[in-house]
Protein backbone atom coordinates (compact mmCIF):
# COMPACT_ATOMS: atom_id res chain seq x y z
CA UNK A 1 0.00 0.00 0.00
CA UNK A 2 2.84 2.41 1.21
CA UNK A 3 4.40 1.59 -2.52
CA UNK A 4 1.30 2.54 -4.33
CA UNK A 5 1.46 5.67 -2.67
CA UNK A 6 4.89 6.68 -3.11
CA UNK A 7 4.63 6.16 -6.98
CA UNK A 8 0.93 7.22 -6.75
CA UNK A 9 2.03 10.46 -9.29
CA UNK A 10 3.76 7.91 -12.14
CA UNK A 11 0.59 5.86 -11.52
CA UNK A 12 -2.16 8.65 -12.15
CA UNK A 13 0.50 10.23 -15.20
CA UNK A 14 0.26 6.58 -16.43
CA UNK A 15 -3.04 5.99 -15.92
CA UNK A 16 -4.01 10.00 -17.79
CA UNK A 17 -1.62 8.61 -20.74
CA UNK A 18 -3.54 5.58 -21.60
CA UNK A 19 -7.64 7.17 -21.43
CA UNK A 20 -6.26 9.71 -23.61
CA UNK A 21 -5.21 7.01 -25.93
CA UNK A 22 -7.94 5.59 -25.43
CA UNK A 23 -10.35 8.33 -26.62
CA UNK A 24 -8.04 8.61 -29.43
CA UNK A 25 -8.43 5.05 -30.62
CA UNK A 26 -11.79 5.24 -30.10
CA UNK A 27 -12.67 8.72 -32.20
CA UNK A 28 -10.92 7.27 -34.89
CA UNK A 29 -12.69 3.91 -34.78
CA UNK A 30 -15.68 5.92 -35.37
CA UNK A 31 -14.59 7.81 -38.84
CA UNK A 32 -12.95 5.03 -39.77
CA UNK A 33 -13.09 2.45 -42.94
CA UNK A 34 -16.60 1.02 -43.08
CA UNK A 35 -16.60 -2.60 -43.29
CA UNK A 36 -18.55 -4.51 -45.97
CA UNK A 37 -20.68 -6.24 -43.47
CA UNK A 38 -22.45 -2.59 -41.82
CA UNK A 39 -22.82 -2.08 -45.53
CA UNK A 40 -24.78 -5.30 -46.27
CA UNK A 41 -26.68 -5.24 -43.12
CA UNK A 42 -27.72 -1.75 -43.76
CA UNK A 43 -28.83 -2.78 -47.33
CA UNK A 44 -30.77 -5.62 -45.92
CA UNK A 45 -32.44 -3.56 -43.63
CA UNK A 46 -33.33 -1.37 -46.17
CA UNK A 47 -34.49 -3.97 -48.31
CA UNK A 48 -36.88 -5.44 -45.47
CA UNK A 49 -38.66 -2.19 -44.44
CA UNK A 50 -39.57 -1.15 -48.77
CA UNK A 51 -41.33 -5.35 -48.44
CA UNK A 52 -42.96 -4.43 -44.83
CA UNK A 53 -43.65 -0.93 -46.57
CA UNK A 54 -45.19 -2.80 -49.61
CA UNK A 55 -47.63 -4.78 -47.13
CA UNK A 56 -48.74 -1.94 -45.53
CA UNK A 57 -50.27 -0.65 -49.34
CA UNK A 58 -52.41 -4.38 -48.97
CA UNK A 59 -56.38 -3.27 -48.73
CA UNK A 60 -56.80 -6.01 -46.04
CA UNK A 61 -53.67 -4.46 -44.37
CA UNK A 62 -55.14 -1.00 -44.27
CA UNK A 63 -58.68 -2.22 -43.74
CA UNK A 64 -57.50 -4.04 -40.27
CA UNK A 65 -54.74 -1.14 -39.16
CA UNK A 66 -58.07 1.26 -39.44
CA UNK A 67 -60.05 -0.97 -37.32
CA UNK A 68 -57.55 -0.75 -34.31
CA UNK A 69 -57.11 3.35 -35.02
CA UNK A 70 -54.02 3.48 -36.20
CA UNK A 71 -53.44 5.66 -39.46
CA UNK A 72 -51.52 4.24 -42.04
CA UNK A 73 -49.22 7.48 -41.96
CA UNK A 74 -48.19 6.35 -38.64
CA UNK A 75 -47.54 2.91 -38.87
CA UNK A 76 -44.89 4.02 -41.79
CA UNK A 77 -43.29 6.35 -39.55
CA UNK A 78 -42.46 3.73 -37.48
CA UNK A 79 -41.27 1.53 -40.05
CA UNK A 80 -38.75 4.04 -40.30
CA UNK A 81 -37.14 3.71 -36.96
CA UNK A 82 -37.20 -0.26 -36.61
CA UNK A 83 -34.00 -1.40 -36.32
CA UNK A 84 -32.30 -3.88 -38.92
CA UNK A 85 -32.83 -6.58 -36.06
CA UNK A 86 -36.44 -6.00 -35.95
CA UNK A 87 -37.03 -5.88 -39.37
CA UNK A 88 -34.93 -9.56 -40.24
CA UNK A 89 -37.02 -10.78 -37.16
CA UNK A 90 -40.41 -9.85 -39.26
CA UNK A 91 -39.20 -11.28 -42.18
CA UNK A 92 -38.27 -14.24 -40.22
CA UNK A 93 -41.86 -15.26 -39.31
CA UNK A 94 -43.40 -14.34 -42.53
CA UNK A 95 -41.03 -16.59 -44.39
CA UNK A 96 -41.48 -19.78 -41.17
CA UNK A 97 -45.18 -19.30 -41.93
CA UNK A 98 -46.82 -22.51 -43.74
CA UNK A 99 -48.13 -21.29 -47.68
CA UNK A 100 -51.57 -20.57 -47.33
CA UNK A 101 -51.54 -19.48 -44.13
CA UNK A 102 -53.37 -15.84 -43.41
CA UNK A 103 -50.04 -13.49 -44.39
CA UNK A 104 -52.37 -10.70 -43.59
CA UNK A 105 -52.61 -11.95 -40.29
CA UNK A 106 -48.51 -11.89 -39.46
CA UNK A 107 -48.31 -8.46 -40.90
CA UNK A 108 -50.97 -7.00 -38.42
CA UNK A 109 -49.70 -9.26 -35.57
CA UNK A 110 -46.29 -7.61 -35.77
CA UNK A 111 -47.51 -4.23 -36.25
CA UNK A 112 -49.53 -4.93 -32.96
CA UNK A 113 -46.36 -5.90 -31.84
CA UNK A 114 -44.08 -3.55 -32.50
CA UNK A 115 -46.23 -0.10 -33.19
CA UNK A 116 -49.42 -0.92 -31.28
CA UNK A 117 -48.46 -2.17 -28.31
CA UNK A 118 -46.45 1.03 -27.61
CA UNK A 119 -49.69 2.96 -27.62
CA UNK A 120 -50.99 0.61 -24.34
CA UNK A 121 -47.59 1.51 -22.62
CA UNK A 122 -46.51 -2.43 -22.72
CA UNK A 123 -42.66 -0.97 -24.04
CA UNK A 124 -41.49 1.93 -24.86
CA UNK A 125 -39.62 1.78 -28.10
CA UNK A 126 -41.26 4.94 -29.75
CA UNK A 127 -41.39 7.91 -27.17
CA UNK A 128 -43.23 10.47 -29.72
CA UNK A 129 -45.86 8.19 -28.98
CA UNK A 130 -48.09 9.45 -26.13
CA UNK A 131 -50.04 6.35 -23.87
CA UNK A 132 -53.66 5.60 -23.70
CA UNK A 133 -54.37 5.29 -20.01
CA UNK B 1 -72.21 -56.16 -17.73
CA UNK B 2 -71.84 -52.81 -18.75
CA UNK B 3 -68.88 -51.12 -19.64
CA UNK B 4 -68.57 -47.59 -18.01
CA UNK B 5 -66.31 -45.31 -20.15
CA UNK B 6 -65.13 -42.05 -18.01
CA UNK B 7 -66.08 -38.90 -20.16
CA UNK B 8 -63.18 -36.66 -19.49
CA UNK B 9 -61.02 -39.99 -20.85
CA UNK B 10 -63.21 -40.11 -23.73
CA UNK B 11 -63.09 -36.44 -24.47
CA UNK B 12 -58.88 -36.54 -24.35
CA UNK B 13 -58.71 -39.83 -26.14
CA UNK B 14 -60.80 -38.38 -29.16
CA UNK B 15 -59.04 -34.69 -29.16
CA UNK B 16 -55.67 -36.95 -29.51
CA UNK B 17 -56.81 -38.98 -32.80
CA UNK B 18 -58.24 -35.66 -34.18
CA UNK B 19 -54.99 -33.53 -33.83
CA UNK B 20 -53.33 -36.81 -35.15
CA UNK B 21 -55.10 -36.50 -38.19
CA UNK B 22 -55.02 -33.13 -38.26
CA UNK B 23 -51.11 -32.82 -38.01
CA UNK B 24 -51.32 -35.51 -40.58
CA UNK B 25 -53.07 -33.59 -43.26
CA UNK B 26 -51.06 -30.39 -42.33
CA UNK B 27 -47.57 -31.85 -42.95
CA UNK B 28 -47.97 -33.49 -46.09
CA UNK B 29 -45.30 -31.81 -47.82
CA UNK B 30 -45.87 -31.04 -51.46
CA UNK B 31 -43.65 -31.77 -54.32
CA UNK B 32 -42.20 -28.78 -56.19
CA UNK B 33 -44.17 -28.06 -60.07
CA UNK B 34 -41.73 -30.11 -62.70
CA UNK B 35 -41.60 -27.51 -64.83
CA UNK B 36 -39.89 -25.36 -61.98
CA UNK B 37 -36.98 -28.57 -62.38
CA UNK B 38 -36.79 -27.75 -66.09
CA UNK B 39 -32.63 -27.95 -65.58
CA UNK B 40 -32.79 -31.56 -65.49
CA UNK B 41 -31.91 -32.75 -69.17
CA UNK B 42 -34.96 -33.17 -71.02
CA UNK B 43 -37.29 -33.32 -68.43
CA UNK B 44 -35.96 -36.92 -67.22
CA UNK B 45 -38.22 -36.97 -63.59
CA UNK B 46 -34.94 -39.03 -62.13
CA UNK B 47 -31.55 -37.30 -61.55
CA UNK B 48 -28.65 -38.43 -60.01
CA UNK B 49 -25.39 -36.37 -59.55
CA UNK B 50 -22.74 -39.98 -60.12
CA UNK B 51 -19.68 -37.51 -59.12
CA UNK B 52 -20.31 -37.19 -55.36
CA UNK B 53 -18.28 -39.91 -54.03
CA UNK B 54 -19.72 -41.80 -50.88
CA UNK B 55 -18.09 -42.71 -47.86
CA UNK B 56 -20.20 -44.71 -45.28
CA UNK B 57 -19.60 -43.67 -41.74
CA UNK B 58 -18.24 -44.61 -38.76
CA UNK B 59 -20.05 -44.80 -35.48
CA UNK B 60 -21.22 -41.28 -35.24
CA UNK B 61 -18.98 -39.78 -37.82
CA UNK B 62 -21.96 -38.41 -40.23
CA UNK B 63 -20.11 -35.05 -40.23
CA UNK B 64 -16.91 -35.86 -40.81
CA UNK B 65 -18.30 -38.58 -44.03
CA UNK B 66 -20.40 -36.20 -45.03
CA UNK B 67 -17.96 -33.15 -45.32
CA UNK B 68 -15.48 -35.20 -47.08
CA UNK B 69 -18.48 -36.26 -49.91
CA UNK B 70 -19.07 -32.51 -50.26
CA UNK B 71 -15.30 -31.33 -50.56
CA UNK B 72 -14.14 -34.38 -53.04
CA UNK B 73 -17.31 -33.56 -55.55
CA UNK B 74 -15.55 -30.16 -55.70
CA UNK B 75 -12.51 -31.90 -56.38
CA UNK B 76 -10.76 -31.46 -53.16
CA UNK B 77 -8.53 -34.35 -51.78
CA UNK B 78 -9.53 -35.27 -48.61
CA UNK B 79 -11.26 -37.92 -46.85
CA UNK B 80 -13.09 -38.62 -43.78
CA UNK B 81 -9.88 -39.30 -41.70
CA UNK B 82 -8.37 -36.18 -42.49
CA UNK B 83 -11.38 -34.31 -41.62
CA UNK B 84 -12.14 -35.84 -38.15
CA UNK B 85 -9.31 -33.91 -36.86
CA UNK B 86 -10.91 -30.80 -37.91
CA UNK B 87 -15.05 -31.59 -37.16
CA UNK B 88 -15.68 -34.25 -34.64
CA UNK B 89 -15.62 -33.99 -31.08
CA UNK B 90 -15.34 -37.43 -29.52
CA UNK B 91 -16.83 -36.05 -25.96
CA UNK B 92 -20.32 -34.86 -28.04
CA UNK B 93 -19.80 -38.21 -30.31
CA UNK B 94 -20.43 -35.82 -33.37
CA UNK B 95 -19.59 -32.65 -34.87
CA UNK B 96 -21.34 -29.35 -34.78
CA UNK B 97 -22.49 -27.66 -37.74
CA UNK B 98 -20.63 -24.31 -37.45
CA UNK B 99 -17.10 -26.62 -37.60
CA UNK B 100 -18.55 -28.12 -40.76
CA UNK B 101 -19.11 -24.78 -42.17
CA UNK B 102 -15.55 -23.32 -40.71
CA UNK B 103 -13.97 -26.48 -42.58
CA UNK B 104 -15.09 -26.03 -45.81
CA UNK B 105 -14.20 -22.33 -45.60
CA UNK B 106 -10.89 -23.31 -44.28
CA UNK B 107 -10.73 -25.04 -47.81
CA UNK B 108 -11.40 -22.12 -49.62
CA UNK B 109 -15.35 -23.13 -50.44
CA UNK B 110 -17.59 -20.99 -50.27
CA UNK B 111 -20.67 -21.88 -47.98
CA UNK B 112 -24.14 -21.15 -49.23
CA UNK B 113 -27.27 -21.70 -46.81
CA UNK B 114 -30.01 -22.42 -48.87
CA UNK B 115 -33.67 -21.10 -48.04
CA UNK B 116 -34.92 -23.98 -46.75
CA UNK B 117 -37.67 -24.93 -49.13
CA UNK B 118 -37.68 -28.40 -50.96
CA UNK B 119 -37.86 -26.59 -54.14
CA UNK B 120 -34.60 -24.35 -53.85
CA UNK B 121 -32.84 -28.33 -52.85
CA UNK B 122 -34.07 -29.61 -55.64
CA UNK B 123 -33.33 -26.79 -57.67
CA UNK B 124 -29.56 -26.93 -56.37
CA UNK B 125 -28.99 -31.00 -56.74
CA UNK B 126 -30.99 -30.35 -60.58
CA UNK B 127 -27.97 -27.88 -61.12
CA UNK B 128 -25.42 -29.92 -60.42
CA UNK B 129 -24.59 -29.22 -57.32
CA UNK B 130 -24.83 -31.67 -53.68
CA UNK B 131 -26.80 -30.54 -50.90
CA UNK B 132 -25.45 -31.06 -47.59
CA UNK B 133 -28.72 -31.35 -45.02
CA UNK B 134 -28.93 -31.85 -41.25
CA UNK B 135 -31.71 -33.92 -40.15
CA UNK B 136 -32.99 -34.53 -36.52
CA UNK B 137 -34.05 -38.14 -36.76
CA UNK B 138 -35.72 -38.77 -33.76
CA UNK B 139 -38.22 -36.03 -31.81
CA UNK B 140 -37.53 -32.57 -31.07
CA UNK B 141 -37.54 -33.00 -27.01
CA UNK B 142 -34.59 -35.94 -27.77
CA UNK B 143 -32.95 -35.01 -30.55
CA UNK B 144 -30.79 -37.33 -32.83
CA UNK B 145 -28.83 -34.90 -34.92
CA UNK B 146 -27.36 -36.00 -38.50
CA UNK B 147 -25.92 -35.10 -41.79
CA UNK B 148 -25.61 -36.36 -45.12
CA UNK B 149 -25.83 -35.09 -48.23
CA UNK B 150 -28.25 -35.22 -50.78
CA UNK B 151 -27.25 -35.91 -54.70
CA UNK B 152 -30.17 -36.75 -56.53
CA UNK B 153 -34.23 -37.17 -56.48
CA UNK B 154 -36.42 -39.10 -58.37
CA UNK B 155 -39.26 -37.00 -58.83
CA UNK B 156 -41.92 -39.23 -60.50
CA UNK B 157 -41.41 -41.58 -57.32
CA UNK B 158 -40.90 -38.73 -55.20
CA UNK B 159 -37.71 -39.83 -53.54
CA UNK B 160 -35.02 -37.56 -52.70
CA UNK B 161 -31.27 -39.87 -53.21
CA UNK B 162 -29.13 -39.27 -50.31
CA UNK B 163 -25.71 -40.17 -49.17
CA UNK B 164 -26.18 -41.00 -45.73
CA UNK B 165 -25.18 -42.70 -42.34
CA UNK B 166 -24.09 -46.40 -44.29
CA UNK B 167 -26.11 -46.27 -46.82
CA UNK B 168 -24.53 -44.57 -50.41
CA UNK B 169 -27.57 -44.18 -53.29
CA UNK B 170 -30.52 -44.23 -49.86
CA UNK B 171 -33.75 -43.52 -51.59
CA UNK B 172 -35.78 -41.55 -48.99
CA UNK B 173 -39.16 -40.52 -49.55
CA UNK B 174 -40.23 -36.74 -49.29
CA UNK B 175 -42.57 -37.79 -46.21
CA UNK B 176 -39.55 -39.25 -44.70
CA UNK B 177 -37.45 -36.42 -45.22
CA UNK B 178 -39.43 -33.52 -44.66
CA UNK B 179 -40.11 -34.70 -41.52
CA UNK B 180 -36.89 -35.22 -40.41
CA UNK B 181 -35.18 -31.84 -41.95
CA UNK B 182 -37.97 -30.33 -40.74
CA UNK B 183 -36.89 -30.88 -37.05
CA UNK B 184 -33.61 -29.65 -37.84
CA UNK B 185 -34.62 -26.27 -39.06
CA UNK B 186 -34.82 -27.02 -42.52
CA UNK B 187 -30.83 -26.30 -42.95
CA UNK B 188 -29.35 -27.13 -45.99
CA UNK B 189 -25.78 -25.56 -47.33
CA UNK B 190 -23.99 -25.76 -51.05
CA UNK B 191 -20.45 -25.53 -51.02
CA UNK B 192 -18.64 -24.14 -53.74
CA UNK B 193 -16.09 -22.48 -55.44
CA UNK B 194 -16.44 -18.75 -54.73
CA UNK B 195 -16.39 -18.34 -58.67
CA UNK B 196 -19.55 -20.28 -59.13
CA UNK B 197 -22.67 -18.92 -58.14
CA UNK B 198 -25.41 -21.76 -56.62
CA UNK B 199 -28.68 -22.13 -58.39
CA UNK B 200 -30.81 -20.18 -56.27
CA UNK B 201 -28.07 -17.35 -55.12
CA UNK B 202 -29.94 -14.48 -53.87
CA UNK B 203 -27.63 -11.27 -53.99
CA UNK B 204 -27.39 -10.04 -50.59
CA UNK B 205 -27.84 -13.94 -49.42
CA UNK B 206 -24.44 -14.56 -51.66
CA UNK B 207 -22.23 -11.27 -50.38
CA UNK B 208 -23.26 -12.59 -46.92
CA UNK B 209 -21.41 -15.72 -46.97
CA UNK B 210 -18.40 -14.26 -49.51
CA UNK B 211 -18.22 -11.13 -46.19
CA UNK B 212 -17.99 -14.51 -43.98
CA UNK B 213 -14.88 -15.46 -46.13
CA UNK B 214 -13.33 -11.85 -45.88
CA UNK B 215 -13.58 -11.99 -41.89
CA UNK B 216 -12.22 -15.87 -41.53
CA UNK B 217 -9.31 -14.44 -43.27
CA UNK B 218 -9.75 -16.16 -46.35
CA UNK B 219 -9.18 -13.30 -48.36
CA UNK B 220 -8.39 -14.42 -52.09
CA UNK B 221 -11.45 -16.03 -51.67
CA UNK B 222 -13.41 -13.36 -50.70
CA UNK B 223 -12.25 -11.28 -53.42
CA UNK B 224 -13.04 -13.96 -55.59
CA UNK B 225 -16.53 -14.18 -54.27
CA UNK B 226 -17.03 -10.31 -54.41
CA UNK B 227 -15.77 -10.48 -58.66
CA UNK B 228 -18.18 -13.30 -58.88
CA UNK B 229 -21.26 -11.23 -57.70
CA UNK B 230 -20.29 -8.00 -59.44
CA UNK B 231 -20.34 -9.65 -62.85
CA UNK B 232 -23.23 -11.06 -61.70
CA UNK B 233 -25.35 -8.59 -60.06
CA UNK B 234 -24.51 -5.00 -61.08
CA UNK B 235 -26.73 -3.60 -58.72
CA UNK B 236 -25.42 -4.66 -55.56
CA UNK B 237 -22.69 -1.84 -54.06
CA UNK B 238 -21.54 -4.34 -51.39
CA UNK B 239 -20.08 -6.45 -54.49
CA UNK B 240 -17.57 -3.48 -55.12
CA UNK B 241 -16.90 -2.41 -51.67
CA UNK B 242 -15.98 -5.88 -50.88
CA UNK B 243 -13.03 -5.76 -53.34
CA UNK B 244 -12.10 -2.18 -51.86
CA UNK B 245 -11.66 -3.26 -48.61
CA UNK B 246 -10.35 -6.10 -49.16
CA UNK B 247 -7.30 -3.92 -51.25
CA UNK B 248 -6.80 -1.85 -48.45
CA UNK B 249 -6.44 -4.58 -46.26
CA UNK B 250 -3.78 -5.53 -47.41
CA UNK B 251 -2.21 -2.53 -47.81
CA UNK B 252 -2.80 -1.46 -51.43
CA UNK B 253 -4.59 2.05 -51.27
CA UNK B 254 -4.08 2.62 -54.72
CA UNK B 255 -6.16 -0.11 -56.02
CA UNK B 256 -8.19 0.26 -53.41
CA UNK B 257 -9.04 3.87 -54.39
CA UNK B 258 -9.62 2.51 -57.77
CA UNK B 259 -12.27 0.04 -56.31
CA UNK B 260 -14.15 2.68 -54.48
CA UNK B 261 -13.79 5.21 -57.38
CA UNK B 262 -15.92 2.59 -59.06
CA UNK B 263 -18.72 2.21 -56.43
CA UNK B 264 -18.96 5.72 -56.11
CA UNK B 265 -19.50 6.46 -59.86
CA UNK B 266 -21.84 3.71 -60.12
CA UNK B 267 -23.22 4.15 -56.90
CA UNK B 268 -23.08 7.83 -55.93
CA UNK B 269 -25.84 7.96 -52.98
CA UNK B 270 -23.73 5.72 -50.92
CA UNK B 271 -22.28 7.21 -48.17
CA UNK B 272 -19.81 4.56 -47.47
CA UNK B 273 -18.33 4.45 -50.33
CA UNK B 274 -17.15 8.13 -50.43
CA UNK B 275 -15.91 7.79 -46.45
CA UNK B 276 -13.60 5.00 -47.91
CA UNK B 277 -12.55 6.45 -50.61
CA UNK B 278 -11.46 9.59 -48.78
CA UNK B 279 -9.45 6.95 -46.68
CA UNK B 280 -7.92 5.44 -49.37
CA UNK B 281 -6.91 8.83 -51.42
CA UNK B 282 -5.43 10.10 -47.86
CA UNK B 283 -2.99 7.03 -47.40
CA UNK B 284 -1.99 8.30 -51.16
CA UNK B 285 -1.65 11.93 -50.07
CA UNK B 286 -4.14 13.08 -52.36
CA UNK B 287 -5.42 15.87 -49.49
CA UNK B 288 -7.87 17.97 -51.96
CA UNK B 289 -9.68 14.87 -53.18
CA UNK B 290 -9.74 13.39 -49.54
CA UNK B 291 -11.30 16.03 -48.70
CA UNK B 292 -14.09 16.24 -51.10
CA UNK B 293 -14.68 12.40 -50.51
CA UNK B 294 -15.14 12.87 -46.65
CA UNK B 295 -17.46 15.83 -47.27
CA UNK B 296 -19.40 13.87 -49.99
CA UNK B 297 -19.99 11.44 -47.36
CA UNK B 298 -20.92 13.92 -44.52
CA UNK B 299 -23.25 15.80 -47.00
CA UNK B 300 -24.97 11.95 -47.72
CA UNK B 301 -25.39 10.62 -44.26
CA UNK B 302 -24.11 13.83 -41.73
CA UNK B 303 -25.64 11.36 -39.01
CA UNK B 304 -23.03 8.54 -39.99
CA UNK B 305 -20.19 10.49 -41.24
CA UNK B 306 -18.77 13.94 -39.46
CA UNK B 307 -16.73 14.99 -42.66
CA UNK B 308 -13.23 15.25 -40.66
CA UNK B 309 -10.41 14.30 -43.49
CA UNK B 310 -8.63 10.89 -42.46
CA UNK B 311 -4.93 11.88 -42.15
CA UNK B 312 -3.16 12.60 -44.87
CA UNK B 313 -0.22 10.29 -45.25
CA UNK B 314 3.35 12.31 -46.48
CA UNK B 315 4.52 11.17 -49.67
CA UNK B 316 7.14 12.75 -51.70
CA UNK B 317 5.99 11.92 -54.83
CA UNK B 318 2.54 11.12 -54.03
CA UNK B 319 0.18 9.59 -57.27
CA UNK B 320 -1.73 11.08 -59.75
CA UNK B 321 -5.13 12.32 -57.67
CA UNK B 322 -8.56 12.17 -58.99
CA UNK B 323 -10.45 15.41 -59.17
CA UNK B 324 -14.09 14.70 -57.51
CA UNK B 325 -17.40 16.08 -57.31
CA UNK B 326 -20.39 14.95 -54.78
CA UNK B 327 -23.63 13.79 -56.27
CA UNK B 328 -26.32 16.58 -56.84
CA UNK B 329 -28.13 16.44 -53.29
CA UNK B 330 -31.26 14.08 -52.91
CA UNK B 331 -33.74 13.42 -50.21
CA UNK B 332 -33.08 9.74 -50.98
CA UNK B 333 -30.21 8.68 -48.62
CA UNK B 334 -28.58 5.20 -47.66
Amino acid sequence: MQTIRKHLRYVSFFMALVMAFGTVWASSATAGMVGTGELLTEQRADLDRQSLMNMLERDEVKERLAQMGVSQDQVEKRIQSLTPAELSSFEQQLAEAPVGEDVVGIIVLFLLVFVVTDMLCATNIYPFINCIR
Amino acid sequence: MTISINPRLLRIAVSIVLATIVAGCASRPQWPESETLNTAPDGEQRLVLDDVPFYPQERYQCGPASLAMMLNSQGLNTNPEVLKELVYLPERHGSLKVELVAAARAHGLLVYPLDGSLKSLLDEVAAGNPVLVMQNLRFGWWPQWHFAVVMGFDAEERNLILHTDTRGHHEETVEVFMATWERAENWAAVMLPPDQLPATAEPLRFLVSANDLETTGRTLAAATAYQTAEKNWPDQPAAIMGQGNIAWEQGQPKLATDHYQRLTRKFPRVAAGWNNLAHSLAAQGCTTAAETAASCAAAINPERFDGAIPEIACTDNPDTCPVLQCPVPSDQTL
